[in-house]
């Protein structure tokens, strides 16, 4: 994805922060889930990035998450700012943490890129980049999202395909169309416990270490995976889109 | 539901009204001004020169022709002017015919050739209409310019007619007068016109356009022509100049003997010594015996002549841009 | 949840009639030129809101189809409706349908300029301004003869021309033969952006079977003459599989709906007419399939066909098979 260095989206999101002139200024404002959210990825980024000791990561994730005001939030950066820019993060967006940082322009935050060769189905690949822009942080609540005919404009796709990533979005819970507006971020994806997500992340990271002691080379591994992760999805009766009940992973690998 | 919506639209098609008419002026002008550029120039050339030249001649009958069959007049007017004068009737007659092909024929042949008909008759204007429009003001732009220069080659006439060195019926002359010239002019656009609906393919069709524009022509000056009123017949000997004689022959005792052309008369004058006398054939053998018969039209039909030309001409161009529309109109690829 | 479809939309967002309606309808509509029948049998129902696809071989029928529509040809057999019903080459018609043909005619010696004015001579709606606008973004000087404009230039000046005419059907026959990539892609965002702006349907003609999955959301397809599929794309790639199995035992599934087949010496792939939901054999895989695999399966096979049954209307349940047609 590309990186729009631009401003974030105009008139969007709960709760507009003050310029960095108003540090202190609305300390007392009650902050939303949203903010609390973000405020806890933001801080899974520096344990990642390793600023944070696990201590010390699960202390301020739990700060943040019990916050109720933002004099509350305040603080938990402390020691992390990165681009010299206040203590008290201009929350939900701007400030330290985002990648690319800097200043954001009119206009969506993220561009889409089309993989025509990947066999994944168009609106599906909207969908997943809008998700992993979210995951990633290049998207946050109240970001919209490129107008459709902008995105069938540079590429040159149908209109309808993107309508139908954008329903999907919907259908998800992650995004909310505003009527003459656009279509607007509404909630994070579900950043189930981050840590946990460490926890996994390093289990699988094992796992794989064994698979490739066994003999099985990266196909074999994406192929096993694959038919044990629509085992597991039939399993357990889901009855979301079948093609894309991996996430994006074709199916039957052959 | 994956289809988007279609807006509103703000004028409603039950009401459809067709696009205007007078579009097609400057639509008609843009495509043909070429066509029309070049007509222009033909005429417009040809028309300096009759302008100068019956400058030229008016003066020379002026001064010289009072009385017209003064040795002066013969000196000053007609052998100066004469020969041009009937060059120049010779080389008109291709005048109609080539307005017509190059300003009929190129309007459906090249959009047929080069596959603009694709672009021209899917607009909203409709494809019978616009060559409905197309046809009619280019025609009567045509014949209008043709009137106008028939006008005045009439005038650059006008001495030589007087003088009696030139026939109103005339077979070069009569088709190049006011009426008959304009529809002569409409006909070979319309022939064009149909031709290059049938060929398909310009210069087939200018070609075509031309050949059967001299076809119908001579067909009207050798044939058709005599017959638009029943000739009248005499037998005076002394006809005016202006009479226009389509048949002589000879009788005797009320019967037919002769043509007044062939083999027979030539005997039946060697067998009066006709030749050596001062009388002319018909005078020479009156004396004889024969009754000379003439069936001619008088000068005096001259105009319903040309007025009988002009309107069969007309109607003539009438049903063939119809017949190309009717064309149009039922198919095109 | 706000259901809301109209995104992004400028214009006045209502839901009229228009779009339960077919942009273009036909029924046993036949084309003879001379002894050959160029067209036979063709029973469409395209609905409006849609950016349809025309594909097929050279000589399949396509640019008389389209001709027959936007009514440069009268039918020989059956008959043919735009627009939710008006007869093609109605005035009607021709007001809401900008028609781009093959090798995109223009007259070579008019200018640009020439060329709007001309247009909108000729037109009841003409935007002269958004045109205007749109060569100077794309670099067409006004005063150029049409003749002297680059290829791309000049698809691009046609296709402006057209959109420029605001129409509620844009055709296209083969509008890209000429262009280079680039060109390619303009041509289609301008394309698609008039259809996501204006509700524009399209129906565009190609041999080019790699771009269309981006493109279209409805496919044609077209062989000697007939349609052989017909129906929107997700419903035709939802309802079709690969079955990969081994190959002795690909002949048993002769009574299933099978389009094509294709054989190694152990390993078979079916392409057959079924759903996710449909019951995989044992030891058989099934694959999803993409939209080029599935029209090169059902050009290869000449009496295979996927049409929508008889009931008209802009959904198209597409029938799981008509077994007298289709070939193992």
């Amino acid at each position: 994805m590309a990186i729009d260095k631009g401003n974030g989206a105009p008139g969007g999101g709960a709760g507009a922060s003050p310029a960095s002139g108003g540090l202190y200024s609305d300390q007392h404002l009650r902050v939303s889930d949203a903010e609390r959210e973000a405020v806890s990825g933001r801080l899974a980024e520096h344990f990642a990035a390793g600023r944070l000791d696990r201590a010390e990561f699960d202390d301020r994730v739990g700060r943040a998450m019990s916050a109720k005001t933002r004099a509350d939030l305040r603080g938990l950066f402390a020691g992390l700012s990165e681009t010299g820019a206040p203590a008290v993060p201009e929350l939900p967006r701007g400030g330290g943490g985002t990648p690319g940082g800097g200043p954001r322009g009119p206009g969506s935050p993220i561009e889409f890129r089309l993989d025509a060769a990947s066999g994944v189905p168009t609106y599906l690949q909207l969908v997943q980049q809008v998700e992993h822009a979210l995951r990633l942080g290049y998207l946050k609540p109240g970001d919209q999202l490129p107008k459709v005919r902008d995105v069938v404009a540079s590429l040159a796709i149908n209109p309808n395909t993107v309508l139908k990533a954008y329903r999907e979005l919907e259908t998800k819970g992650l995004t909310a169309g505003r009527p003459g507006q656009g279509t607007f971020i509404q909630a994070t994806l579900s950043q189930v416990a981050l840590p946990e997500l460490a926890g996994l992340r390093k289990s699988l990271l094992g796992w794989l270490t064994t698979a490739g002691a066994a003999g099985l080379d990266q196909d074999g591994i994406v192929a096993l995976f694959t038919s044990a992760l629509r085992d597991f999805h039939e399993r357990r009766g889901d009855t979301g889109d079948r093609r894309g009940a991996a996430s994006g992973e074709t199916e039957g690998v052959a | 539901m994956t289809a988007l919506t279609t807006p509103a639209r703000p004028e409603e098609d039950a009401g459809l009204r067709p696009v205007p008419w007078r579009r097609m002026a400057w639509v008609t002008w843009r495509q043909h001004r070429a066509a029309l550029a070049g007509v222009a120039a033909l005429l417009g050339a040809l028309a300096v020169y009759l302008w100068l030249t019956g400058l030229q001649i008016h003066h020379a009958y002026a001064t010289a022709c009072h009385p017209a069959s003064s040795l002066a007049c013969n000196i000053n007017f007609a052998g100066r002017y004469a020969i041009s004068v009937n060059i120049l009737r010779v080389l008109l007659q291709a005048v109609p015919a080539l307005v017509g092909a190059f300003a009929g024929a190129p309007v459906l042949a090249r959009e047929l050739e080069t596959g603009t008909f694709r672009f021209a008759w899917t607009q909203g204007f409709g494809r019978w209409r616009w060559t409905l429009a197309k046809l009619v003001l280019l025609s009567v732009v045509v014949a209008a310019a043709a009137a106008v220069f028939s006008v005045l080659f009439s005038w650059y006439l006008q001495p030589f007619s007087a003088a009696g060195y030139s026939i109103p019926f005339a077979t070069d002359v009569f088709d190049l007068r006011e009426v008959a010239f304009a529809g002569w002019t409409l006909a070979a656009f319309a022939i064009g016109a149909l031709a290059g609906m049938l060929i398909r393919r310009t210069v087939p069709a200018i070609g075509a356009t031309l050949a059967v524009y001299a076809g119908l022509a001579l067909a009207t000056a050798l044939w058709l022509r005599q017959h638009y009123l029943t000739p009248l017949l005499t037998t005076k000997l002394n006809l005016p100049a202006s009479a226009w004689i389509i048949n002589q022959w000879y009788t005797r005792d009320g019967k037919f003997a002769f043509p007044a052309r062939g083999s027979q008369i030539i005997n039946a004058l060697q067998q009066y010594s006709c030749n050596s006398s001062q009388l002319s054939p018909p005078q020479c053998l009156t004396q004889h015996g024969y009754t000379w018969w003439a069936s001619y039209q008088p000068g005096s039909r001259f105009w319903p002549f040309q007025w009988i030309e002009g309107g069969w001409l007309l109607a003539l161009s009438v049903l063939l841009i119809a017949a190309t529309l009717w064309l149009v109109r039922r198919r095109a690829t | 949840m706000n259901m809301n479809m109209n995104m992004n939309m400028n214009m006045n967002m209502n839901m009229n009639m228009n779009m339960n309606m077919n942009i273009i309808e036909t029924s046993g509509l036949g084309k003879r030129y001379g002894s050959t029948w160029a067209l036979r049998e063709c029973s469409l129902a395209v609905p409006a809101g849609h950016v349809a696809a025309l594909i097929g071989p050279n000589g399949a029928g396509k640019t008389t189809l389209l001709n027959l529509a936007v009514g440069l040809a009268a039918p020989t057999a059956g008959g043919v409706t735009v627009l939710g019903g008006w007869p093609a080459g109605s005035l009607a018609a021709l007001d809401g349908i900008a028609f781009v043909a093959q090798d995109t005619p223009l007259y070579r010696n008019l200018s640009v300029a020439d060329m709007l004015h001309l247009t909108r001579n000729l037109n009841r709606r003409f935007d002269q301004a958004s045109a205007e606008a749109r060569l100077a973004e794309l670099g067409i000087p006004p005063k150029r003869k049409a003749g002297k404009l680059s290829g791309g230039q000049q698809a691009q000046l046609a296709l402006t021309l057209a959109l420029a005419r605001r129409p509620r059907l844009l055709v296209l026959d083969e509008p890209m033969a000429m262009l280079d990539p680039i060109a390619r892609h303009d041509f289609m965002a301008t394309v698609l952006t008039a259809a996501a702006d204006d509700g524009v349907s399209v129906v565009l003609s190609s041999h080019v079977l790699a771009e269309l999955e981006r493109v279209a959301d409805y496919l044609i397809m077209m062989s000697r003459g007939r349609v052989q599929v017909a129906g929107e794309v997700d419903e035709l790639l939802a309802s079709h599989r690969v079955l990969t199995g081994p190959a002795g035992e690909a002949d048993r599934y002769a009574e299933r709906p099978v389009v094509h087949v294709r054989r190694g010496g152990a390993q078979a792939h079916l392409l057959v007419r079924a759903s996710a939901d449909d019951p995989v054999p044992p030891g058989w895989e099934a694959h999803p399939v993409g939209l080029e695999e599935l029209a090169l399966a059902y050009l290869r096979e000449p009496g295979a066909a996927a049409l929508p049954g008889p009931a008209r209307g802009r959904t198209l349940p597409l029938e799981t098979g008509q077994p007298s047609e289709v070939t193992q």
